[in-house]
């Protein structure tokens, strides 16, 4: 799908429909929620070339460790694991405005992994989930 | 996203409800700048009631940073409540529990803000 934040929802639904019907723990899917949002927002930002909009693909794959989601774009390179860690505790003044979303997705999942693989980035996110 | 907006005294309730993503974050940031004091002239606080809050993403964090600077700035009150366990969750991974004022409840928000009871 187009690299649009309109299309947020419909990508957040996909992931609710496939919530339900693998019959997951209903209280486990925020953070694959925000995964999505945090990941998808980055490609709106940072992974659009100047007079074109990145195509962006997501899918789901439930194994033995875990549910992996893996977002696609054939935008510039660009690995959002490379972002410096947010000093989480920097005062109220000292706190940037962003910078957050990548971390909190870290922090939320077991592993999180980049990867350039031709003209397409990569990012594959998985964390285990109760059935 | 709903947002809601009740005056107790010198104190502004904000109670949005829903979710706070990357969607609604801008028209929230909006609602929350209009309903705080422009100048803090006698003690007054603004208090985000989060209990109909099911979601914050980063982008929603970004308001409530906003809101708490624009508070310290102006010189008023400003603290949030009733966090439900994702938002929580959210809030203390990303150190925001540590500079922003959190209550339990709106009960427990409104006895430390000048509502005009005793």
């Amino acid at each position: 799908m187009r690299g649009d934040a309109a299309q947020l929802p419909v990508l957040t639904h996909f992931l609710r429909d496939f919530w339900s019907s693998a019959d997951l723990a209903p209280a486990e899917c925020t953070s694959f929620e925000l995964a999505l949002e945090e990941v998808f927002t980055n490609i709106v930002k940072h992974g659009t070339r100047p007079g074109s909009v990145s195509q962006v693909e997501v899918s789901l794959a439930l194994a033995a460790d875990g549910l992996t989601m893996t977002v696609e774009d054939d935008g510039p390179q660009f690995d959002p694991l490379s972002l410096p860690t947010p000093d989480v505790t920097a005062t109220l003044e000292e706190r940037p405005l962003g910078g957050l979303g990548v971390f909190l997705v870290r922090q939320m999942m077991d592993a999180v992994k980049y990867q350039r693989i031709g003209t397409r980035n990569r990012l594959s996110i998985t964390k285990h989930v109760t059935r | 996203m709903n947002v809601r907006i009740e005056t107790i005294g010198q104190t502004t309730l904000v109670i949005p409800e829903g979710r706070l993503d990357f969607g609604s974050a801008g028209m929230f940031e909006k609602q929350l700048e209009q309903a705080s004091p422009r100048k803090a002239t006698a003690p007054a606080a603004v208090i985000i009631d989060c209990a109909g809050l099911e979601y914050v993403s980063s982008a929603g964090l970004r308001t409530f940073l906003l809101a708490a600077r624009s508070a310290q700035r102006t010189g008023y009150q400003f603290a949030i409540c009733g966090l439900q366990p994702p938002v929580r969750d959210v809030f203390e991974l990303s150190g925001f529990s540590r500079i922003i004022t959190i209550y339990a409840d709106r009960a427990a928000a409104l006895t430390h803000a000048p509502t005009g009871q005793p």
